[in-house]
């Protein structure tokens, strides 16, 4: 595969500007370019602790090479040809891993990455010779071991020789690398927004707005027409679903459908974009992006306690249609704006709520990782770039260069995003303590009252354990007496009885068996084996063993009246008795014989641990619940970096050249530099350059991401990928004038909302009269040809079924999830104490990373560590499940049943109002008998169930069949 | 070979539907209502064009499935499988070379082991006297004494381990098992992780990441609780019998054969019809095969099932072993104690004791019981923790992390069986002869299962991804 990788690596270059998703060619290369040429060589490579200034490398490239002799010849055919094929041409030949190919001289003079790989007639200073010394820990090749010493001799004799090398091939290739900054601008991303000129379709029905224009003119120039207007009674659950995320009421629907008109549409859109659940809606969808959650996930999970406050802002800002502009400054620099708020404090929360590795002892390199998570996740949320990549080295397709990385860095490593105190190894997140009006010191005693509940909890085990060993301490020879009445592989059950009739604890004898099998040459436990293997009887076994370790421990422990010489008979001569000292330390040891098992479980009886748990949980439960201080995730200024060397291959520990703050070059939109503060990071600067309505990226990434929020697929269907790889817009003339008009409208997002929801393309109907031709043409719907029917996302189901069955609570704002702030989500119990019983919307239950609400997690919630535009809509079994079985569906089921007996007597009016209620329309006559049978089917089963009162067999069916209505898919699909 | 899909990743979920199992939609109609009864121990025959359905190796696989006997915590190395005389030599003194750049504590001297080694079979490999019944064993196992990973903390290196990263979240090796061979029984899941830890990366330790959802590991339960009560999450209906939940399903069945022909084929909502069908009989299923009553009074004690003390881990490894006779692809049990783990910065004697009083009977009934079977030959079994620790003490009789050089274990599956391969320094804290990065054990684990780590490839936000990253060498030398 390497072979081919040169040659398609040309064809790449002159393939990108199509579309090539789907060619066969474009997988090759792309598999093939990314598994050899992806950066980040684990550990061995990347790491150089001394970069290689670049006269070096002048010098290297440039030194006159004598021919090489005769023997100088011989010697690199015999003693380092063979070497390097063997040992370094795997990685370092075509594949050039780190850039390094070692497979010509020349290769080997210009070197990879970390620079030149040798300098001739200097080993100590070369890098090739570094690396196979095995000196540095954190730069050593081969990675698999290190070479036989002969080995490293010749090699180092072969570079202080000045590397003869006959090898005359040239490198075939250089790694490749993206696009140039030039050929970038050329795409279509990257340029400037237009403002096209709306297509003429002549006067057509469908085009009630442009935006009807953009799509027919594609329509028809395919032989498409539109589906036909979708009916009133769909339209409303679309519009309700889609803007609050669930549905209308009966009522509600009966309203519509009986006055509906353009201007009770106009009406209803408005009145639902006014609604508090618009933001709970939406809001919920900018929280995908941002990757909220309430807990810190990867290594260390401890609860982000303040997230909160940027949820809340979140909606806030969506319900009071904050501009998108203003909304992208305030995150990424609120803490820097002239007129900062609390609240524009909360919104720079958006670039600590990354996942991050709290517990990782490389500082430098948490830092790095951390500005990574933040570049990359800006990249992607307001521009559309995956920017990750150009940690290590240029971007493989976009016109991204690692510099442009960096200056992006140096503005991110300007800022404060770690706080400056930690819980042991753990770092915390930097904060903001909010104006409460609270009195700082009364958190000092709500923190004392915590760590004593700890602390009391912990010093009544330690108690209970000193206690124990006490206990055991005391009937040490009876431990060494039951223990000669056992084998190693006896199951405890055994151990038990034996222990049960010392008066001993069963789980300290089952130790104390294995610990005088470990030290059978220790000189307190010897005797015991002797004793062991002298006599096969029981009693007698016991006898000799009092009579040996009882003085012994007796005097031990002080008491000097048992002691004297024992008396062992005949067989025991030979016993040596230990030094009383030594018998001392034995009792003392804490993981001796007598060692308590450590595990509470294990080592208390049930009182005991019954008490030990309610301590722990009274401290646990009394942490949960007490205040936090009040504070907002945050980032802040820290001291300035003007400038950050590029890091060769993502590595801290290999420092290059220096680049100063400054934005991505292909995007930029003026020749002219920006002036960065000296006393300031530069985010404000960044954020109202990427706000700006000449950035080629934003306005047209956000509205390509509310387009998708209400179609249920982006014009552009990777929301965030608008690079090389990305897919192409299916209509790049509407999302630009979308764009355009975005701007225009001062950013607004209820205004571009109203604008789609106003249109002809957004009210058609999800059924089209000629589908199967349509499907010829346009299998995917690309065009817009009819609605494209999306499944229910899982807050709509959750919220839906609550709210149907009467149960939705409409609570908004404010702290939710049931942890303190840093608190851990899980320790190592695993226990999980987080609970989703609340009936308030989905947008406040608690989003755990590493263990997302099974609910969420099934139902294609976004992994929230990544952004993500574009949910998933996953079909699996578990699905099933859940609807089938959880507490959640069977208790909303239950209710909906109960208010159904309750407002009719009569079974079809009953059917009536639960698919009215359920799924907004009446149910046909077909459908009222199935559901009429289906209740009386299962109330004559219960009949038959001798002692089943009759009317639990009503509601039971009735029960049962709104939990159909809930599972069916006319509920789960909206159209 | 494999390759990303061509397909974007929505169109590929929407068309394909259902995980868990799998089905694919049309012609499993009528199979599914031939099939009442739920099937066990005998695979269900998986629809061919399914995205769970087998599929083929890129060369001939030398393992069918994998259990992975994931011991958290990080169990010590030079007290269990990797012997070092001169740190019995030269316990008390300071380690002779220098300690890696960062650590994870501070570290004393050289702390010897408290354990002999011995040496057992034919191969007469060592192993330390903490290992009793494993050490019956050694002629099977082939034991990996290089390997090395990257991060020093247990979040760190458990993502590292199961994801191959430690740094973002990333698909976990059952998961590419999973989306590289797909299921041989589609009743069931196709990876399942028993009693897995919450802590330390929690469920991105079985994610599936931006994998499809189907390659996801089934969780049955969590380390708090004991095995003998875990199960899938809402997999029994309290409030209904089974009949009255079959009615139930023939009504939502009905409904939405309706509400498909009102709205057109559509492969999404006939996939779900099927979801429920095998929702059903996996409530059925999985239950049944989790119910060790089925086995023998001999085979329960061979596990240790009847003593407390190896009753849990016992029956962790005998569900595993009636998962993989079932069809289960990629099987996880976990050994993690709510109190210390194998994690014992201090009173590694009493902890280390106790830690393998509880798997090491279990551990060896489970190969002997494999191999009676005849299902070593073709199970992959991997023995280990998340990394090693460290020669040097922590405090006064404890030892620190140590990822820079640990041992695992794996056996049948293709290995060589009575083998050591690679070796740390005298000391036992770098690997340094034959080093095994975490990446090259998981590249080595892919070609053992007939995966090529190099082809198997995801694309994902305009990447091609591998668990393996841009590394991962396999160990030849240890393929039988």
């Amino acid at each position: 595969m390497y072979f081919y990788l040169p040659i398609l690596l040309r064809s790449l270059r002159t393939q990108i500007s199509l579309d090539f998703e789907g060619s066969d060619l474009s997988t090759v290369v792309q598999s093939s370019i990314d598994l050899s040429l992806r950066l980040l060589f684990y550990g061995c490579l990347i790491s150089l602790a001394r970069p290689l200034a670049a006269e070096d490398l002048n010098t290297a490239n440039h030194i006159e090479m004598k021919a090489p002799s005769p023997e100088q010849l011989e010697f690199f055919e015999k003693q380092i040809r063979p070497v390097l094929v063997e040992h370094c041409y795997e990685c370092h030949s075509e594949r050039a891993d780190g850039g390094l190919q070692l497979d010509s001289r020349e290769g080997l003079l210009r070197g990879g990455d970390s620079g030149a790989a040798l300098i001739p007639g200097n080993s100590a200073a070369s890098l090739l010779i570094e690396a196979i010394r095995y000196q540095n820990l954190d730069f050593q090749m081969p990675p698999q071991g290190k070479l036989d010493p002969a080995q490293i001799a010749a090699l180092e004799k072969w570079v202080a020789m000045g590397a003869p090398d006959p090898r005359e091939e040239t490198i075939a290739a250089r790694l490749p690398v993206g696009m140039s900054t030039e050929e970038g601008r050329e795409f279509w991303s990257f340029q400037p927004v237009s403002n096209p000129v709306v297509p003429d379709v002549g006067g057509h029905a469908f085009v009630k707005n442009p935006i009807d224009a953009f799509v027919l003119k594609r329509l028809l120039d395919q032989g498409l027409q539109p589906a036909p207007p979708a009916q009133p009674r769909t339209l409303i659950r679309r519009l309700y679903m889609n803007l609050t995320g669930v549905p209308p009421t009966p009522e509600q629907v009966d309203n519509f459908v009986s006055n509906a008109s353009p201007r009770s549409t106009q009406a209803l859109i408005d009145q639902l974009l006014h609604s508090p659940s618009y933001g709970e809606r939406w809001g919920r969808h900018w929280l995908d992006v941002a990757r909220y959650a309430d807990s810190n996930g990867l290594d260390e999970n401890l609860a982000f306690g303040n997230a909160w406050r940027y949820r809340d802002y979140v909606i806030n800002a969506f319900n009071a249609d904050r501009p998108f502009n203003r909304f992208l400054i305030e995150q990424l620099a609120g803490d820097l704006l002239a007129d900062v708020t609390e609240e524009t404090k909360i919104a720079t929360g958006f670039l600590v709520l990354g996942a991050k590795v709290l517990a990782e002892p490389d500082r430098e390199k948490l830092t790095m990782d951390t500005i990574d998570e933040q570049i990359d996740t800006t990249g992607k949320v307001f521009m559309g770039m995956s920017l990750g990549c150009v940690r290590c080295h240029d971007h493989k397709f976009d016109p991204i260069k690692q510099s442009d990385y960096y200056a992006l860095a140096a503005i991110f490593k300007s800022t404060k995003t770690f706080g400056d105190s930690n819980t042991g190894a753990i770092k915390h997140w930097h904060e903001y303590v909010l104006e409460s009006g609270d009195n700082l010191n009364d958190f000092k005693v709500i923190e004392a009252e915590i760590a004593r509940l700890k602390k009391e909890a912990s010093d009544w085990k330690n108690s209970a354990m000193a206690k124990l060993r006490v206990a055991a301490n005391q009937k040490a020879t009876e431990y060494l007496i039951a223990s000669t009445e056992f084998g190693l592989a006896d199951s405890l059950v055994r151990i038990t009885e034996v222990a049960d009739r010392y008066g001993l604890h069963p789980r300290i004898l089952h130790h104390c068996r294995r610990h005088l099998e470990f030290n059978q040459q220790h000189a307190v436990f010897k005797p015991w084996h002797q004793v062991q293997q002298s006599y096969s009887d029981t009693s007698l076994r016991a006898d000799a063993i009092q009579k040996i370790y009882g003085p012994l421990f007796a005097a031990a422990v002080g008491d000097k009246t048992g002691r004297q010489s024992p008396d062992v008979g005949p067989m025991l001569k030979s016993v040596v008795l230990p030094d009383s000292m030594l018998v001392a330390a034995a009792l003392e040891d804490r993981s001796g014989f007598l060692t308590i098992p450590p595990k509470p479980e294990f080592a208390f009886d049930d009182e005991t641990l019954a008490e030990y748990n309610r301590r722990m949980e009274a401290a646990r439960i009394y942490e949960s619940k007490a205040r936090d201080v009040p504070a907002a995730m945050g980032v802040a200024d820290d001291a300035v970096l003007a400038r950050l060397p590029i890091h060769v291959r993502g590595s801290h520990l290999n420092l290059g050249e220096e680049v100063g703050r400054d934005f991505p070059e292909v995007m930029r939109n003026s020749t002219v530099r920006p002036v960065f503060p000296r006393h300031q990071s530069g985010r404000l600067e960044f954020a109202r350059w990427m706000a700006s309505t000449q950035h080629p990226l934003t306005a047209r990434v956000y509205v390509n991401r509310v387009w998708r929020w209400h179609f249920g697929e982006g014009l552009a269907r990777t929301t965030e990928n608008f690079g090389v790889l990305g897919d192409r817009p299916s209509h790049p003339e509407l999302l630009d004038w979308l764009a355009h008009w975005f701007m225009e409208s001062g950013w607004s997002t209820k205004d571009l909302n109203r604008l789609i929801l106003d249109s002809n393309t957004y009210r058609m109907s999800a059924l089209h009269p000629q589908e199967s031709g349509a499907r010829k043409i346009d299998p995917d719907n690309r065009l817009l040809w009819k609605f494209r029917m999306q499944r229910l996302e899982p807050e709509q189901i959750r919220d839906s079924i609550l709210a149907i069955s009467g149960r939705l609570e409409r609570t908004m704002a404010g702290k939710t999830v049931p942890l303190r702030n840093r608190q851990f989500v899980f320790n190592h119990t695993s226990v999980d104490h987080t609970r989703y019983d609340s009936l308030r919307r989905a947008v406040y239950l608690p989003v755990i990373r590493n263990n997302l609400y099974t609910m969420f997690e099934q139902f294609d919630f976004p992994d929230p560590t990544m952004p993500t535009g574009d949910r998933s809509e996953t079909v699996v079994a578990p699905q099933a499940l859940l609807l089938m079985n959880s507490d959640l569906v069977l208790d909303s089921a239950d209710a909906l049943a109960q208010s159904l007996l309750q407002l009719s007597a009569s079974d079809a009016s009953r059917v009536d109002i639960a698919y009215q209620r359920v799924l907004g329309r009446h149910p046909n006559e077909r459908e009222s008998r199935r559901a009429i049978d289906f209740v009386a089917q299962i109330r004559s089963g219960a009949r038959l169930n001798a002692g089943a009162v009759d009317g639990q067999g009503i509601s039971k069916g009735w029960s049962l069949f709104c939990q159909s209505l809930f599972a069916s898919n006319e509920f789960m699909y909206q159209r | 070979m494999l390759t990303s899909p061509l397909r974007s990743r929505r169109s590929v979920l929407r068309d394909s539907a259902v995980g868990f199992g799998h089905l694919a939609f049309l012609h499993l109609l009528q199979q599914n209502r031939a099939a009442a009864d739920p099937v066990i121990n005998q695979a269900a025959a998986v629809s061919p064009d399914g995205p769970l359905s087998p599929k083929p190796t890129h060369f001939s696989a030398r393992a069918k499935r994998v259990v992975f006997l994931f011991m958290k915590g990080g169990p010590s190395h030079v007290d269990t499988f990797d012997p070092k005389p001169l740190l019995d030599r030269d316990h008390g003194k300071p380690l002779p070379f220098d300690l890696p750049r960062v650590t994870f504590a501070k570290q004393g001297n050289l702390l010897r082991s408290p354990w002999r080694f011995k040496q057992h079979g034919e191969s007469g490999l060592p192993v330390s006297e903490l290992f009793p019944n494993v050490a019956k064993h050694m002629d099977d196992l082939c034991v990996l004494r290089s390997l090395h990973g990257t991060n020093p903390a247990h979040g760190g290196a458990l993502l590292k381990l199961h994801t191959g990263s430690d740094q973002f979240v990333r698909p976990s090796l059952g998961s590419w098992l999973t989306y590289g061979l797909g299921t041989e029984n589609e009743n069931l899941p196709a990876f399942v992780t028993i009693c897995p830890t919450l802590a330390h990366g929690g469920v991105n330790n079985w994610g599936a990441a931006f994998l499809p959802a189907h390659c996801q590991g089934t969780p049955i339960g969590n380390a708090s609780l004991n095995a003998s009560s875990v199960g899938v999450k809402h997999i029994r209906n309290q409030r209904i019998d089974l009949r009255n939940q079959r009615q139930q399903l023939d009504l939502i069945r009905s409904m939405n054969q309706d509400h498909l022909e009102s709205v057109g084929s559509n492969a999404a909502l006939e996939g779900r019809l099927d979801s429920f069908e095998l929702a059903y009989r996996m409530q059925a299923s999985m239950p049944e095969l989790q119910d060790l009553t089925r086995e023998t009074a001999v085979t329960q004690r061979m596990y240790g099932i009847e003593d407390p003390v190896t009753e849990d881990f016992g029956r962790q490894c005998l569900m595993a072993r009636r998962f993989l006779e079932s069809g289960v692809r990629f099987v996880q049990v976990t050994h993690s104690d709510s109190e210390v783990q194998w994690d014992q910065h201090g009173n590694l004697y009493a902890g280390h004791t106790k830690n393998a009083a509880e798997v090491d009977k279990p551990i060896a009934g489970f190969l002997q019981d494999l191999k009676s079977r005849g299902l070593l030959e073709d199970t992959l079994v991997i023995w280990g923790g998340e990394f090693g620790r460290t020669p040097t003490a922590q405090g006064n009789n404890g030892r620190d992390h140590n990822p820079h050089g640990f041992t695992m274990w794996m056996a049948g599956g293709g290995v060589k069986g009575g083998y050591a391969y690679g070796a740390t320094d005298d000391y036992g804290y770098y690997a340094a002869e034959n080093k095994m990065h975490v990446h090259d054990l998981h590249a080595t684990i892919l070609h053992l299962m007939g995966l090529d780590h190099q082809r198997l490839t995801y694309r994902y936000a305009g990447r091609d991804f591998r668990l393996t990253d841009v590394a991962g060498q396999v160990a030849d030398d240890i393929l039988a």
